[in-house]
């Protein structure tokens, strides 16, 4: 007998909230059905005020205080570890795949923790230019990241989305189709987890709804695409993109140095040297 | 009037060796264009007719690419060192013919030979050596799994720096292994043409610089190409933006470096001549057309008075006039199109409310001339205050606490470059911090090199040129 195991909320500005439409979709996950959030053009605009905050607030702290907060995400999540389990395994990973994905989750979570305060060191420098004049590049992060998350049943895959534009210091907006129950359990993690309010933001719901409301948002400063769409699809993105020149990223899910790259603009200095 | 007169020093152009008429650069030769069509490049000190220019259609494009894709076959052989010591002997030709260049740039362009000569082609040089240095050590340049070339890169360049956007673009496309077909400014394509002269004359392999002269719909179908794997494009946002949905169908790369309106803030506890010289230098280098220029003088409120008098005077001192004179200043303006879109926005911010001041100067008979101008009164919504002149016109807002000045200088959907000038250094610091800017320029202004990544936030663009950070906008992150 099919039952109705739990309805999630959207994780928005630190708070769960319904969508205002207060309308839902079903996911069905072995035999449990589960209702989740679809997530109308109003909630995206209300989740862009809040990643808005959220950018202010999570950018200033400290690259320290980010590493800390990451990896005590880590914590919340390596305490959960039999709920993601259960939920992997009953999204059809055996039980094999979902530990493992779990571990490697773990795994990407400490990396992009401890790349929080290291990777202005590995993409910024002295630039020696010819004259007497101190000159520095060095990053800031973009803004309010819209990322379309894969539809891959993976825990691991699913931090890959996130963390590459948080760790920079952005905002994030977190979109959910297949992953939704998955993601939102996430957020109760993340909200354990000492992030300031809309600094990680995850919703549910089906992408053709607010395809249109998310590109052409101008407070939206970039979108990234790790879910595959079509090329009617990735035309409207773009064609929308261009009104405010929003950079449109396709990219693999990675740790590494090219994963954080999209997410960072470069600032020069200059100083003339002189007594 | 209140300067000193000088004698005239007029640069020779007998250096200069132009044809009467120029052919399109494919397949490593200058050939004549499918399209038969042809536009005129003038001199906008004189209106004289300098030459005439293919007008390049889809074919030529087309025959571009496919001269481009044969080009890669070869480039793409070669060694990194191999690739090198052919930019390395572009950059040493390019200064050993660098008079001949500026004469050029100044004859075509309207800018001051002193700029010309002193700035724009030592740049060029430099830029070449280099990227040339960098080809044999992509791989120590950024700790990333694997990045390659895109193949065929589009460029697009603008009038203002016309060789020096060139070098640019294609230094840094050629040394990360790409090629390249490029698209030089409707108004300024005489020196590019004769960059293709010394790519012949270095025996660079044919293909990898491919050079199509013609105007807006010439980019058009470059950019329209369906067989190009990059463009990158330096002008205005809203080309910038055309791009960008135009290319919207397709995954290629795209770098666009675009407009700004650069707020220069002076702090009243700023060296005060210095920074006036640094306001005069922001707004008036190369007529202002520049997307960087410091167009937006921000100045607290209470030495206002003081700066906007020396200032004046400071302006007065510019001489304004032919472009080949070492003395000029200020050359002429580019084209009677930029010209009208110049007078347009100043009249708007006479009718707005703004006060103007313009030097007094005579202005030649013939050409396109514009006095060096200053609007105080301005607010911040006057259209003077908001959008791009690309012109020697600065407009003046005031503030009274640093909060403020962030506020004022980010509030643009710009964001190229600023200034600021204070004597105290965490002020420079934390206003640096705050605002939305890619370059920023403390205690000095318009200062450029190639080891330096220049380019925008927000609405001025995306991608780096220059630097480390301007190879990866010809690397693509291998998935």
């Amino acid at each position: 007998m099919n039952e109705i195991k739990k309805t999630y909320k959207n994780y928005v500005g630190g708070k769960y909230v319904r969508s205002e439409s207060g309308k839902t979709f079903r996911i069905e996950l072995k035999n449990d059905f589960y209702e989740v959030p679809l997530t109308s053009r109003k909630d995206i605009r209300d989740a862009v005020v809040a990643a808005k905050k959220g950018f202010t607030d999570w950018q200033k702290l400290t690259p320290y205080n980010k590493t800390q907060i990451l990896y005590r995400l880590s914590e919340m999540l390596e305490g959960n570890f039999d709920t993601y389990q259960q939920i992997l395994q009953d999204s059809g990973l055996t039980k094999a795949k979902a530990k493992e994905d779990i571990k490697n989750s773990l795994d990407s979570l400490i990396w992009y923790a401890g790349m929080a305060d290291k990777w202005e060191q590995m993409t910024g420098n002295l630039n020696p230019v010819a004259g007497d004049f101190f000159n520095i590049s060095h990053q800031e992060s973009l803004g309010v990241v819209f990322t379309l998350n894969s539809s891959e049943h993976s825990l691991n895959n699913l931090l890959l989305n996130m963390l590459p534009a948080l760790t920079t210091g952005c905002s994030v907006i977190s979109f959910n189709e297949e992953n939704s129950v998955l993601a939102l359990k996430l957020a109760e993690d993340i909200n354990n987890s000492d992030l300031p309010p809309g600094a990680l933001n995850i919703m549910s719901g089906k992408f053709e709804l607010i395809i249109d409301d998310v590109s052409n948002h101008v407070e939206i400063t970039a979108m990234a695409l790790y879910k595959k769409v079509t090329t009617e699809e990735k035309t409207l993105i773009r064609e929308n993109a261009s009104k405010s020149l929003k950079r449109v990223y396709i990219t693999p899910p990675t740790k590494g140095l090219e994963a954080l790259l999209p997410f960072i603009e470069t600032k020069t200095v200059w100083h003339p040297k002189g007594r | 009037m209140n300067k000193w007169d000088y004698a005239e020093s007029i640069e020779s152009s007998s250096i200069v060796n132009i044809q009467k008429k120029y052919g399109i650069f494919i397949d490593g030769k200058f050939q004549s264009s499918n399209s038969k069509k042809s536009l005129k490049t003038i001199s906008p000190s004189t209106e004289e007719v300098l030459s005439t220019i293919s007008l390049g259609n889809k074919n030529d494009i087309n025959d571009a690419v496919q001269s481009a894709k044969e080009g890669l076959k070869i480039w793409s052989k070669l060694s990194g060192t191999q690739r090198a010591k052919y930019l390395f002997k572009l950059a040493r030709l390019i200064q050993e013919r660098s008079r001949e260049f500026a004469v050029l740039e100044s004859l075509d362009g309207g800018k001051p030979i002193k700029e010309s000569r002193d700035f724009d082609l030592p740049q060029v040089a430099a830029n070449f050596f280099y990227f040339a240095g960098w080809a044999d050590k992509l791989n120590l340049s950024w700790n990333t799994n694997g990045m390659k070339p895109y193949g065929v890169v589009g460029q697009i360049i603008p009038w203002n720096f016309p060789l020096l956007m060139l070098s640019w673009k294609v230094a840094p496309a050629l040394a990360t292994g790409n090629v390249v077909i490029l698209k030089p400014a409707e108004s300024t394509p005489l020196t590019a043409l004769l960059f293709a002269e010394l790519c012949e004359e270095v025996g660079l392999p044919p293909g990898v610089f491919n050079l199509v002269t013609g105007d807006g719909t010439t980019g058009a179908a470059l950019v329209q190409h369906p067989e190009i794997s990059k463009i990158a494009f330096t002008g205005s946002t809203g080309v910038g933006k055309y791009i960008q949905k135009e290319t919207a169908d397709r995954d290629i790369g795209l770098t666009l470096e675009l407009g700004g309106k650069a707020a220069n803030i002076v702090f009243n506890d700023a060296a005060i001549d210095q920074a006036v010289e640094g306001v005069v230098n922001g707004i008036f280098f190369n007529q202002g057309h520049v997307c960087c220029a410091g167009s937006r003088l921000v100045l607290q409120e209470d030495i206002h008075d003081q700066f906007v008098s020396k200032l004046e005077k400071r302006m007065q001192s510019l001489r304004v006039g032919n472009p080949l004179d070492k003395n000029t200043d200020i050359g002429a303006i580019n084209s009677r199109e930029q010209l009208d879109k110049i007078s347009e926005l100043v009249n708007n911010g006479v009718d707005e409310g703004g006060s103007i001041f313009q030097t007094e100067c005579e202005l030649p008979q013939n050409g396109f001339w514009f006095k060096p101008t200053l609007f105080t009164n301005a607010q911040p919504s006057y259209r003077i205050a908001r959008e791009e002149i690309f012109g020697p016109v600065l407009t003046t807002l005031t503030f009274r606490t640093p909060e403020e000045a962030i506020e004022i200088s980010n509030n643009t959907e710009y964001g190229l470059s600023a200034g600021i000038w204070t004597e105290k250094g965490s002020k420079i610091l934390w206003t640096a911090d705050r605002l939305q800017a890619g370059v920023i320029w403390a205690n000095t202004f318009n200062k450029f090199d190639p080891a330096s990544p220049f380019g925008g936030y927000k609405e001025s663009g995306f991608g780096r040129e220059g630097g480390r950070h301007g190879l990866l906008s010809y690397l693509k992150v291998q998935s």
